[in-house]
């Protein structure tokens, strides 16, 4: 198992955010990690990346305890945020070099992070920003720096927190072909993303999560004979979210026309 | 749509009037500190300016020329601030800020919205100028018992004054940004800015202002004034504002020079804001391209920190962390201010001439290398809280970066202590060196002195980042963080520990230098009580550095919870 969590609890004084929560993510699995706004999915993220301390329950990343063992569990896991902050004063090529630093890659010998460096930038088609600052990055290339980060050390399992935001068709196109080789070399991936045609297009199985709590899981069509009995499904994309929808409690669509 | 312009000033007062509302912790005790420091300049302002406008008032003639001079020259000051100020200022309201894309994007007349950023541009310039110029003026009007004529046009003269340089302040930015990017052009204010203030200091020290406190140099005085009455003079705003107050002192009113002040800054306010119907536009249009943006590689710095034996992730943070401050042109400019602080610091000891007092000059220089400690340890405080303090802020929202990694949140910490500590110690055992070397003192005072800089360093560099920890400030810039609670706390301990320090050391050696002065041997309960205080330094020293860098920890990893 690449990515285990077992019971996941976080409480802020009254309020609980994640209630409970348990799923796990095989080597070479991509997972999607559906809800609505405020259900609870970046805090569960959060605290498999180590930037929050559960409440209750356990977090075992590649065969380490993330509460007992953090270094080693984070040394073997990769973590894209939903937001692509990073130091706006580095070049692109000495964010990533830092980065492997943090990661024990050296500058050379048996570890030569300048090649690795290179060959991320040109994966996610940055090679000509090495030399140049972040500052002057658009949002879409800060977040392909993020992920390039998150790939630098060969992490066997990657957090991923909302990929598609901010991104070109180009640039979600590509971060879908890399997702899809990570898979295939074993990488286990996690995704939380908004983004339902994203989800039925690329995940292997899906978790749903409401109000703290997962209310679904299985693959795409196990979700739809969940809400659609054995009806087959036509519509790809719009089905996922009428099944999204359904699972979650409807839209409220109906207020619409009388809004507008 | 047809909002007039103060409706646009509105955000700006609503958030103001929540800042105000808003409860922090720590608010009581910041507003207390930096009230009072307040209170004391402003009685300090008022008392300076009674006091000389009193003298001046017994040399009849000569005093009311010279009192108008130095309201002449008071102005011109301000004048020069107030355009510098004007230009920062508006590059910020006009171009660089963030509601700006809200504004523009509004159905609002051009017009409309120059009037209320405007009306912001000098509010934001001339407020501090203001609060220095009320004490001064009261102090003025006060001694010259004047009455409230005298108050009511100082208003009105004000107004003017302050609109006229923030008026040519903004047209020198609009003219700027239409030539350079707005950011770049921040950098090189920024950075003129702060060789105009450090020179300023270096200058005003080097002509030795104290010389003019002596009677037998009056004269040169009087030159020196003279010398501020060129012929442009009497063309300056700063010359109308002095010559319309100066007649209100006598009860009189200079009706030509204040209409040449409300008629210029009617003149300024129109001509700027067709030069902002003409081209601000294309200027902020400008603003928003980002060009690549020129910076140094420092290939070299790396090259020097790879030869430092360090683990790769202790290289790399160090690495990071001084590139960013090295590229940050807002941050390193700072030092070009600290280093003329530092010459006016050592120049001081330089001048200063112990040698008149030919029985004491012993004495004296040795309690000076003291004074000289503190100074050290007051300028490593300050030093400490504006650089190192906010040392764990600067992640800002970057800091995901390290707590997803697998650095421990110690080695985090103590990477940063390194990194602050060098420096620290360097300056202030330069510092403390120099000055002991110009004052000639006794070779163990100057040997004391040195190590208990060293131990004052590791304590107060571990506080700044051990409280920089506990009291982070992610999204604010380091000086706002140098201000915020947790900056006070640090300021408040720093300097009771250097007092304690002072305390601990000056005791014992003040016993040294007596015994040796009477040429008599310490005795052993002696030699144990100065042991005793020198070790009670020396551990709490120690105590301050690992307690406060093991708080920090705590800190840091209580903010996973």
């Amino acid at each position: 198992m690449s990515i285990a969590i077992h019971d996941l609890v976080k409480t802020y004084g009254q309020f609980t955010a994640v209630n409970g929560v348990s799923l796990d993510v095989q080597p070479g699995e991509i997972h999607g990690f559906l809800g609505p706004n405020g259900a609870g999915k970046t805090t569960t993220l959060r605290m498999i990346a180590g930037l929050l301390k559960p409440t209750a329950g356990r977090i075992v990343v590649n065969g380490h305890d993330l509460a007992n063992d953090p270094e080693s569990a984070k040394a073997s896991l990769g973590f894209i945020p939903d937001r692509p902050y990073i130091y706006e004063k580095l070049t692109g090529g000495e964010f990533l070099r830092f980065h492997g630093g943090l990661f024990g890659m050296n500058g050379g010998g048996e570890n030569p992070i300048g090649d690795r460096v290179r060959e991320m930038l040109e994966l996610f088609e940055l090679g000509r920003w090495e030399n140049e600052l972040v500052e002057s990055f658009s949002h879409g290339m800060k977040q392909r720096l993020v992920m390039s980060a998150a790939f630098l050390h060969r992490p066997r399992a990657v957090v991923v927190d909302e990929p598609m935001v901010g991104l070109d068709p180009r640039g979600a196109r590509l971060i879908k072909d890399v997702f899809r080789k990570m898979s295939e070399r074993g990488v286990a991936i996690l995704m939380s993303t908004h983004t339902l045609e994203v989800a039925e297009e690329m995940c292997d199985r899906i978790s749903i999560i409401l109000k703290g709590r997962i209310i679904a899981r299985g693959t795409v069509d196990e979700l739809r004979a969940l809400t659609a009995g054995d009806r087959p499904s036509a519509e790809g994309a719009e089905e996922l979210t009428s099944v999204f929808l359904k699972l979650t409690g409807g839209s409220g669509l109906q207020e619409i026309d009388e809004i507008v | 749509m047809e909002a007039s312009f103060p409706y646009l000033l509105l955000p700006s007062v609503w958030a103001s009037r929540n800042r105000a509302r808003r409860r922090q912790r720590g608010d009581l005790i910041r507003g207390v500190m930096f009230g009072g420091v307040g209170l004391i300049v402003c009685a300090a302002l008022f008392q300076g300016a009674y006091w000389l406008t009193a003298q001046l008032e017994s040399y009849e003639d000569l005093g009311d020329y010279l009192l108008r001079l130095g309201l002449s020259w008071l102005f011109l000051t301000f004048l020069s601030f107030l355009a510098f100020s004007g230009v920062v200022t508006a590059l910020s309201t006009f171009f660089l800020s963030e509601d700006l894309r809200v504004l523009l994007a509004a159905p609002l007349p051009v017009r409309r919205l120059f009037h209320a950023r405007f009306v912001r541009t000098v509010a934001q310039a001339s407020w501090m100028v203001v609060i220095f110029l009320a004490p001064v003026l009261m102090g003025v009007g006060r001694a010259r018992c004047a009455g409230a004529g005298f108050y009511a046009v100082a208003v009105l003269t004000t107004i003017p004054f302050a609109v006229i340089p923030v008026a040519a302040g903004t047209l020198v930015t609009l003219l700027l940004v239409n030539t350079f990017p707005a950011r770049r052009a921040r950098d090189i204010l920024m950075l003129m800015g702060l060789l105009f203030a450090a020179s300023l200091v270096v200058l005003l020290r080097f002509i030795r202002p104290e010389q003019l406190m002596k009677v037998e140099s009056l004269p040169d005085l009087t030159d020196f004034f003279a010398t501020l009455q060129s012929p442009i003079t009497p063309m300056l705003p700063s010359f109308w504002a002095g010559e319309t107050l100066f007649a209100s002192l006598r009860g009189g009113v200079d009706w030509l020079h204040f209409a040449a002040l409300w008629t210029t800054a009617f003149a300024a306010v129109v001509v700027v804001r067709m030069a902002n119907e003409r081209w601000y536009f294309t200027g902020y249009s400008r603003a928003q391209e980002s060009p690549k943006a020129r910076f140094t590689q420092l290939r070299q710095l790396e090259a020097v920190v790879r030869w430092l034996p360090l683990s790769t992730v202790r290289r790399q943070l160090l690495i990071k962390d001084l590139k960013i401050f090295l590229r940050d042109v807002s941050q390193w400019s700072q030092l070009l201010l600290l280093m003329a602080l530092v010459l006016v610091y050592l120049y001081n000891f330089r001048v200063l001439d112990l040698e008149r007092i030919p029985y004491m000059s012993g004495v004296v220089k040795n309690v000076y290398a003291f004074v000289n400690l503190g100074m050290a340890g007051f300028v490593m405080a300050t030093v400490a809280v504006r650089f190192v303090f906010p040392a764990v802020s600067s992640e800002g929202a970057a800091f995901w970066i390290i707590r997803t990694s697998p650095v421990s949140l110690r080695d985090f910490l103590w990477s940063k202590f390194w990194t602050g500590l060098v420096p620290v110690l360097a300056l202030t055992e330069v510092l403390t060196i120099a000055g002991n070397e110009f004052l000639g003192v006794d070779p163990f005072i100057k040997m004391m002195a040195a190590l208990a800089i060293v131990f004052m360093s590791f304590a107060l560099v571990g506080l700044a980042i051990g409280l920089g920890a506990r009291y982070p400030r992610f999204n604010a810039d380091p000086t706002q963080v140098a201000g915020s609670y947790g900056g006070v706390a640090f300021m408040i301990q720093a300097v009771l520990f250097v007092i304690v320090m002072i305390v601990l050391l000056g005791w014992p050696a003040s016993i040294y230098l007596f015994q040796r002065a009477r040429r008599v041997p310490l005795t052993a309960s002696q030699q144990i009580l100065m042991t005793g205080c020198f070790a009670s330094a020396a551990a709490i020293s120690i105590a301050t550095w690992l307690t406060s860098m093991r708080s920090g920890v705590r800190a840091l990893r209580a903010m996973a919870d």
